[in-house]
């Protein structure tokens, strides 16, 4: 891992030099897209990968976040509403979700990930509902402020990557510990000493806030924005799993993998099935989860680290979730 | 690193993305983009709208094309999600090149591609997309083949007006933007009538169980009850409300849903006599309009309802635009387009700009109503197949 | 009495009668995933997608061959076991017993599946609604209570009371099941502790594909019986999934009068809350009376179910 920041710096570049080079705005889309959810998958695999604590409810995050700047934009704050709009987005997320963590980390497991999506399920409902505020079912529209792909890219980019570094130093401090030690065994965690329900929480805040200024920025970018969209159960909350575990959860690299995998493979099923597209998206999951269980990845490095330590933990049973 | 292996695989994935969209070839052919929903809960009109869009270019390429130039199609599964729709107009218009965009569905998708098209300005005909915002931009390159969904009620209103003269009605939604766009427009005209509106609320689709808010209804006992439903809530709120035992004057549904042929097969006795708006019905007096019917249904074996003849009649109004445009640019294309003036099997076509709305297509709305079993056109008289049946009998009266 | 007053008696009664027959269904297609997740502690995610094949396969019996949806229960039932057996069998089980850092491989694994049948259904049946117009799809009993001077009219829909009927039958028969059977203790025992069960010498393997069968059947008859009270096209599991687990937690996973108390529970709280409250809100009722759940009683209404 010592080379990394060397590494990554050079790619970062490498990337941030790609709109001076393609012109295509499709394919710049598609980019964007891409870091989009490389975004997404960072913020959910702090969450979820590290910490452990499964989230089906992050579309609520994404969604606050897109409302908050929508309804900056709209209320006429300023021009450049749309950008503090990323912060406000990103601050109002982690807001709910010290609310939404105060209410759902009493439980664990299964139920967590239940809770947390029941009340994304409500946000979206009351999304749909609060029309003075968000215009209900009709969405807010909002003519992006730059005509040029390029500006996007380079935002989304530089939004990616302070993600990869903050969720990467995070990780190397005492607190990205004390989440392994959390997800490993609560009740051990527990027991020597160290508040899980609090760190659960700054888990949680960092990994909405990221959400939320994804959400933030997906509205400044697409310009369009409704309840069924942003809080989306099957095209955010499971979608940003899913782009996690296909490239690797509590993997630094596997959101981005999986973000790159989802993003392209989707579009090109798309193109080329015509509507039998999601057909062959879901027989790719399976295909995946069977042949990769740790992601691509983490089962491509586990394979290159040998297997000896992981086929001992094998086989042993492994217990209910 | 892992990192640059991502950087590999994201450099091969981009270039594999290059090598799978190469420009269609031109010469001979005119390629019209067109984003449908071919999946999702709406697919089954994205369906129609296909169809119906495929058999249209089959006719104009039968008889040679316009000017020479054969008409192809090339139709994008937007799912009904809006962020999809503008990825596949953002190819339309940035790689494919298309100079025009045609198509949609939803008003969601309807509303977010006019947006890209606008932005990028290129022209965009909608042509089924209702809610009224779309053509109350101001936008310049949104021209718009049907009538807003507030108007979709004036066939409605003239029925009112010249024959129910209710004194209450209940208004009963679907949560989506067509939904509120149409019951707002109703709410708002018997705001204005003295109509009084005793009841109205959105629900979300997809229901079950509708007896609950029905009864309530019920206990409201108002002359009109007003529905609007996409799909086949329709159908699930006319049973509920024949087992409920409802007994308004009429049953009026808001389009969509209460005019597909699927509301009077799932409904079956449940559905007669209920009303809904149209904007079209196969008895219409519009030139082709029954042939497109009855062709639509020899071909695909069902049949079309308005949204078909949208995309049908789209396809013609294209052709049209390509007759007349000076050359292919999307600034051409629009001035032709602007300047239409055509009679199709949906009916008139012309876009004008009043009140808020611009580049808008007007037309007269019409009022059908379950006679036996089947549609019939109401209203307005003169275009009428079937004397009206008001107020409709009770449920318990009827044999 | 007022004719207000006797009114408002009649919206109370209907929306009662209304949300305890609609709890009836919703009842049987949470017992399926409760018996799932109690088992397995997986969430199954296709179990709309599983119903929703049950209703094709219901449909398709009604068309062709005339069967009426009841009689067709004896059919689609197996044909579903089977079906959940083999998803089981081939899919579920090698995920399962694959090493995973988190154990929500499953869960997604049933993102796919769930993916994959509803698109075939959308391949092989198009878009097109369907429904399965039984003669008896409106027919309604009616009830007259004469009270205080007024008369009370309340109607009970013919298909809602025979699915209830039927959802009441199937759930005393999984009761039963169970309680009594070896099967049955053999899937209580695995669903408690799967590693003692396995000392004790129970093939959990096996049982895990019988509980999924009978989770896909369950929720298969709930399918048959929906249809001639609803419609069908290719994308209609998904909101009956979210259901399904509102229910299973309201019960206690693996609880199965829990189970049927949660559907209850549920299509009351949309009924009333719909009328009473909000019609918009109605999907919202159920998740806040579950979060309310999960958080004051965790384990379930009954405070039976082992978390």
């Amino acid at each position: 891992m010592r080379k990394s920041p060397l590494v990554a710096f050079g790619a970062v570049a490498a990337l941030a030099v790609v709109p001076l080079l393609v012109s295509n705005t499709y394919v710049l889309h598609m980019l964007v897209m891409v870091f989009l959810w490389v975004l997404l998958g960072q913020a959910w695999n702090l969450l979820g990968g590290y910490t452990g604590q499964v989230s089906y409810g992050h579309a609520a995050f994404f969604g606050v976040g897109a409302y908050t700047s929508a309804i900056m934009v709209k209320s006429g704050f300023s021009p450049a509403a749309a950008w503090w709009g990323l912060l406000a987005g990103g601050l109002l997320a982690a807001l709910v979700g010290s609310v939404l963590g105060w209410i759902c980390f009493r439980l664990r497991g299964p139920y967590f990930s239940l809770s947390i999506l029941a009340l994304s399920e409500v946000l979206r409902l009351v999304a749909v509902n609060w029309k003075d505020l968000t215009n209900g079912a009709e969405g807010i529209l909002y003519i992006p402020a730059f005509n040029s792909k390029a500006a996007y890219y380079w935002i989304v980019l530089a939004l990616a990557g302070v993600s990869y570094l903050t969720i990467r130093a995070v990780m190397r401090s005492k607190l990205g510990f004390y989440f392994l030690a959390i997800r490993e065994d609560q009740d051990c965690a527990e027991s020597l000493g160290i508040d899980t329900t609090k760190y659960k929480l700054y888990s949680l805040l960092i990994s909405a806030f990221f959400t939320g200024v994804a959400g933030a920025f997906y509205m400044n970018y697409m310009g369009f924005i409704d309840p069924g969209i942003v809080f989306s159960l099957s095209d955010i909350s499971i979608m940003m799993i899913l782009v996690t575990m296909l490239g690797g959860a509590a993997t630094m690299a596997g959101p981005a993998v999986g973000a790159v995998l989802y993003i392209l493979m989707s579009e090109a099923f798309r193109v080329f099935l015509k509507s039998g597209h999601l057909l062959f998206f879901g027989i790719l999951i399976i295909v995946i989860i069977i042949f990769f269980p740790q992601g691509i990845v983490g089962t491509l490095r586990e394979k290159w680290a040998g297997r000896r330590l992981r086929a001992a933990n094998a086989t042993a049973p492994k217990a209910g979730a | 690193m892992s990192i640059r292996r991502m950087t590999v695989t994201m450099a091969i994935a981009a270039l594999a993305a290059f090598a799978a969209f190469p420009a269609l070839a031109q010469g001979k052919t005119f390629t019209v983009g067109v984003p449908l929903p071919l999946t999702g809960a709406e697919a089954k009109f994205g369906e129609m709208e296909k169809q119906a869009y495929e058999m249209a270019v089959e006719e104009i390429n039968a008889k040679g094309g316009v000017k020479g130039v054969k008409l192809a199609l090339d139709i994008q599964d937007s799912g009904g999600k809006p962020d999809t729709a503008t990825a596949i107009v953002e190819k339309f218009i940035g790689t494919n090149k298309y100079p025009i965009v045609v198509g949609e569905y939803t008003s969601q998708c309807s509303y977010a591609v006019a947006g890209v098209a606008e932005k990028y300005q290129v022209p965009y005909l909608v042509v089924t997309g209702a809610a009224d915002k779309i053509t109350q931009q101001g936008w310049k390159y949104v021209y718009r083949l049907n009538p807003p969904a507030s108007l979709y009620n004036m066939g409605v209103f003239g029925f009112f007006e010249k024959v129910a003269k209710p004194k209450s009605i209940a208004i009963l939604y679907e949560n989506t933007d067509f939904g509120n766009s149409t019951s707002k427009a109703m709410k708002e005209y018997c705001d204005a009538h003295g109509v009084k509106v005793v009841l109205s609320e959105g629900y979300q689709a997809g229901g079950v169980d509708f007896k609950p808010i029905l009864q309530k209804v019920k206990s409201l006992r108002p002359d009109i009850v007003y529905m609007v439903s996409y799909l086949m809530d329709a159908s699930l709120l006319m049973r509920q409300s024949k087992e409920l035992d409802i007994n308004p004057q009429a049953f009026i549904g808001g389009g969509a849903g209460h005019t597909l042929p699927e509301f009077l097969q799932n409904a079956a006795d449940a559905s007669e006599l209920c009303m809904s708006a149209t904007l079209w019905t196969p008895q219409a007096k519009y030139p082709g309009a029954k042939d497109f019917f009855d062709n639509f249904k020899k071909k695909y074996g069902k049949e079309p309802d308005y949204h078909g003849v949208e995309a049908y009649a789209a396809t013609y109004v294209l052709a049209d635009v390509l007759k007349r445009t000076k050359s292919n640019t999307p600034d051409d294309l629009r001035n032709a387009l602007a300047a239409t003036d055509m009679m199709t099997a949906f009916g008139p076509v012309k876009f004008v700009s009043w009140g808020q709305f611009t580049n808008q297509n007007r037309m007269e709305t019409l009022v059908l109503q379950v006679i036996k079993g089947k549609f019939e056109t109401i209203w307005p008289p003169e275009g009428a197949s079937a004397k009206y049946v008001y107020p409709v009998p009770h449920w318990r009266d009827r044999k | 009495m007022s004719p207000q007053v006797a009114g408002q008696i009649e919206l109370l009664g209907q929306v009662l009668i209304s949300g305890i027959l609609l709890g009836g269904l919703y009842a049987l297609i949470g017992l399926g995933m409760s018996l799932i997740m109690g088992v397995m502690k997986i969430i199954n995610l296709a179990h709309g997608e599983l119903m929703m094949v049950a209703m094709y396969a219901t449909y398709w019996m009604f068309t062709l061959a005339k069967v009426d949806p009841y009689v067709s229960l004896v059919v689609v039932c197996p044909a579903m076991f089977l079906l959940g057996v083999a998803i089981q069998k081939f899919l579920i089980t090698p995920v399962m017993n694959a090493d995973s850092i988190l154990p929500q491989n499953q869960v997604l694994l049933t993102v796919g599946i769930g993916l994959v049948l509803s698109n075939l259904a959308l391949l092989f049946f198009s878009a097109n609604y369907r429904s399965v117009p039984v003669s008896y799809a409106s027919k309604t009993i009616y009830w007259d209570v004469k009270m205080g001077g007024q008369t009370i009219s309340l109607s009970f829909s013919y298909p809602f009371l025979v699915a209830f009927a039927i959802a009441v039958v199937l759930g005393a028969a999984l009761f039963v099941f169970l309680g009594m059977t070896d099967t049955g203790r053999m899937i209580r025992a695995t669903s408690q502790d799967k590693r003692a069960a396995s000392l004790m010498g129970i093939n959990t393997q096996r049982i895990t594909y019988i509980t999924f069968g009978l989770g896909a059947a369950l929720v298969g008859a709930a399918g048959a019986l929906l249809d001639p009270v609803y419609y069908l096209y290719p994308q209609i599991g998904g909101p009956f999934t979210s259901k399904a687990f509102v229910i299973t937690v309201l019960g206690g996973m693996g609880n199965i009068p829990g189970a049927v108390l949660g559907g209850l529970v549920l299509g009351l709280a949309e009924s009333l809350g719909s009328v009473y409250i909000s019609l918009g809100y109605k999907d919202a009722f159920g998740f806040i009376i579950f979060v309310l759940v999960l958080i004051f009683l965790p384990k379930g209404l009954l405070g039976k179910g082992r978390a």
